[in-house]
């Protein structure tokens, strides 16, 4: 959120500064919205210490990189998400649980990875409010859950309701159908899960996007995350056909 | 035992015929996520998941097409007629906000009370992975669960209370297992259908919680109803208004001038005529007075119609007065006469109370009026060295919208600055009522530009060709 966006010739030249430590935000859910470019360049900077905010440690697709790649390499030691470890077969094999990956449960349960599970309603709403500059929020959600321990609980209009801080990222890697040259952007199909929420919450935004237009080549009725958050746009790298 | 247990789909089948026309319908992962193949008229109920897509029916096979999109298990599902997209933290906010009937999420385990565990936090001792299904479960109106009757070694997983950490308490209402039917009320569980095959004293054995068995037990039935989507299109504006009571709080759109301001609602709400009225709007009704992209020489139709009607008690306003102190606003005159009283709250905060209100958001800190007179009387919190208001969410009974062009479904685009108020205020309110230029079929609108999905539109009208907005 610095005024103008920048567009950067490659990914990795994007997250150059990413430093050890940062806290991002990644967008994408289920394999749709995910800045593959951005998370493989991620990888290739190799940052350490990262907090990860995002709606899962999702495992490579065929040819691609997840953010479970980004754990397992010992870049993340935080996880903030709903739903830390990808789900496994649901309906198809019937009632097991997550089909944690091996690795990634192993860092956990030796300290190296730290979690911090956030229902996916309050961690919208975390973000949206630290985005949108509010201080925090009282939900009605996680009364009487672990989700609520130790925070503030008050009764307003006779209901329960758990006081959520806003939370905030230092970066935020995002993925968007197109955008145009100064970052407005437009998305496609379930690619808005997480990402504009996102956008709106980080100091720095970058972008990966399929198409960069001049202004005036979005149609102004159908932008979704306006330009004023975003900072840098990356043309997404194609090495897979990521939605 | 020989009697074999139900399948998953005679399950989601039974779960299907709990579906009723025009409600919006979130599907956790897993299991749920069969109910859009089972429905017969998928345009009939919005089937909603938690990544942000609406209205949608199974797909086979790869992301593709125009609209490439995924369900909560990941699952590839196409967009229905009149379907759309949003984000997390709206389907969230719908959620909260009350806008959705039901929810059907796969339990791991339930208790007798209704708490329950997701499948997906059981698997991994000491770590929680819930998704959304806090959210669903403690948002929806309805909540279906659907779970296998016992383990893989026998052991119930309906139990008189959970041994793991609950995602959600005492928010199941109807329990579907391969075996049975539960209805979960104050007094307990109660079998109230048997899958085919099996005896009630068969299910009691092998439950984990005490269990009544109704007086009306049946055997479970896997018909599924077809249903029609509701007619939401009303003739005129009188009929689309016509059971505002008196008393009743309305949003009124309208940011100053005519853009985004329902004015054909305006005038139903004026013929129909109830009293006491508390508005909720950016102004009072100053379009009269500054012209904001009015044309010269005419006077447009704004809240003034109501005020002068007798018909407004009270305003909720960010922009009150008129600009001009020799030319005072209808609803001016009102509140110096002591006709109406007023609460003045700032736009932003006024923006953000209703976002509140429709989704779910009891209160919130800001750091708007902190140290100026709208920030008296009200809490003040440091929040990381800075200092915030609480302020509250805000609903209304009754919206007045103004779109462009709406589906028959309710799905809504707006032109230029008409956007406003409009999509925050529609969502904050028991009825919303949308005036727009011209109503299309569900299809006609490309998913990707819905900006007010149907699920929070109660009722459309169409601006008659010949309405002029000027008075």
């Amino acid at each position: 959120m610095t005024g103008m966006a920048r567009i950067f010739p490659s990914a990795e030249a994007a997250l150059a500064d990413l430093p050890d430590g940062a806290v991002v935000a990644i967008g994408g859910y289920a394999g749709a919205g995910v800045p593959e470019s951005l998370v493989r360049a991620l990888l290739a900077c190799g940052p350490k210490g990262l907090t990860c905010i995002c709606q899962g440690a999702w495992p490579h697709r065929e040819g691609g990189v997840g953010i479970a790649d980004l754990i397992e390499a010992g870049l993340v030691a935080r996880l903030i998400s709903p739903m830390p470890f990808p789900e496994g077969p649901g309906h198809e094999e019937g009632y097991k649980g997550p089909g944690c990956e091996d690795s990634i449960k192993k860092r956990w349960e030796s300290g190296h990875l730290e979690i911090e599970v956030v229902p996916a309603g309050i961690l919208a709403e975390r973000l949206r409010a630290g985005g949108a500059g509010l201080g925090g929020v009282f939900l009605p959600t996680g009364v009487g859950t672990r989700f609520a321990e130790g925070r503030e609980v008050r009764s307003i209009a006779g209901r329960d309701h758990v006081f959520y801080p806003a939370l905030k990222a230092g970066f935020a890697l995002l993925r968007a159908r197109a955008a145009d040259t100064l970052g407005n952007l437009v998305y496609q199909g379930t690619q808005r899960n997480w990402n504009p929420t996102m956008a709106m919450a980080a100091s720095t935004t970058i972008v990966e996007v399929d198409e960069i237009y001049e202004p005036g080549g979005l149609d102004p009725e159908l932008v979704i995350t306006q330009a004023i958050f975003i900072d840098r746009i990356v043309n997404t790298d194609r090495i897979v056909n990521t939605a | 035992m020989t009697t074999e247990r139900l399948d998953h789909s005679n399950m989601v089948r039974r779960a299907a015929a709990e579906l009723r026309a025009g409600e919006a319908v979130a599907l956790g992962p897993g299991l749920p996520g069969l109910l859009p193949a089972q429905a017969s008229a998928s345009n009939a109920v919005w089937f909603l998941s938690d990544n942000g897509v609406m209205g949608y029916q199974a797909a086979a096979g790869a992301l593709a097409g125009a609209h490439p999109a995924v369900d909560a298990s990941g699952d590839s599902v196409r967009i229905a007629p009149g379907g759309s997209f949003c984000g997390v933290v709206d389907v969230a906010g719908m959620l909260r906000g009350g806008h959705v009937a039901l929810a059907v999420i796969q339990a791991a385990q339930i208790s007798a009370a209704g708490d329950f565990v997701h499948w997906t936090t059981a698997a991994i001792p000491g770590l929680a992975a819930p998704g959304s299904a806090v959210d669903l479960a403690s948002g929806a109106g309805r909540v279906i669960a659907l779970l296998a009757h016992n383990g893989p070694d026998g052991s119930p997983n309906i139990v008189a209370e959970c041994d793991l950490p609950v995602d959600g308490v005492r928010c199941i209402s109807l329990i579907i297992t391969d075996l049975g039917v539960f209805a979960v009320r104050d007094g307990g569980l109660v079998l109230t259908e048997l899958a085919p095959g099996w005896t009630a004293d068969e299910v009691v054995t092998l439950t984990g919680a005490p269990l009544t068995v109704s007086p009306s037990l049946k055997e479970m039935s896997f018909d599924v109803p077809v249903l029609s989507p509701l007619n939401k299109v009303y003739p005129t504006a009188l009929d689309a208004l016509h059971d505002v009571p008196g008393g009743a709080v309305v949003n009124v759109d309208g940011f100053a001038g005519p853009g985004g301001m329902a004015h054909y609602l305006l005038t139903g709400l004026r013929d129909q005529g109830a009293k006491g009225l508390t508005m909720i709007s950016n102004t009072a009704g100053i379009a009269r007075i500054v012209n904001f992209g009015t044309p010269a020489g005419v006077v447009p139709i704004d809240h003034s119609i109501l005020v002068e009607n007798g018909q407004i008690a009270r305003a909720i306003a960010s922009y009150p007065v008129s600009p001009s102190v020799s030319r005072p606003s209808a609803f001016e005159e009102a509140y110096n006469s002591g006709e109406a009283t007023l609460e003045v709250v700032p736009q932003g905060t006024l923006a953000e109370r209703l976002r509140a209100g429709g989704a779910g958001v009891a209160a919130f800190y800001t750091p708007t009026a902190v140290g100026t007179l709208l920030g008296e009387g009200k809490e003040i919190r440091e929040i990381g060295g800075r200092e915030y208001v609480l302020e509250h969410g805000i609903r209304a009974d009754f919206c007045l919208i103004r779109g462009h062009k709406a589906d028959t479904l309710g799905n809504v685009v707006y032109k230029g600055t008409s956007r406003n108020f409009n999509p925050v205020m529609a969502t904050a309110a028991r009825v919303t009522v949308v005036e727009v230029d011209e109503i299309v079929e569900p299809a006609e609108l490309d998913p990707e530009a819905i900006v007010t999905p149907g699920i929070f539109v109660d009722r459309i009208v169409k601006r008659p060709g010949d309405f002029s907005p000027y008075l």
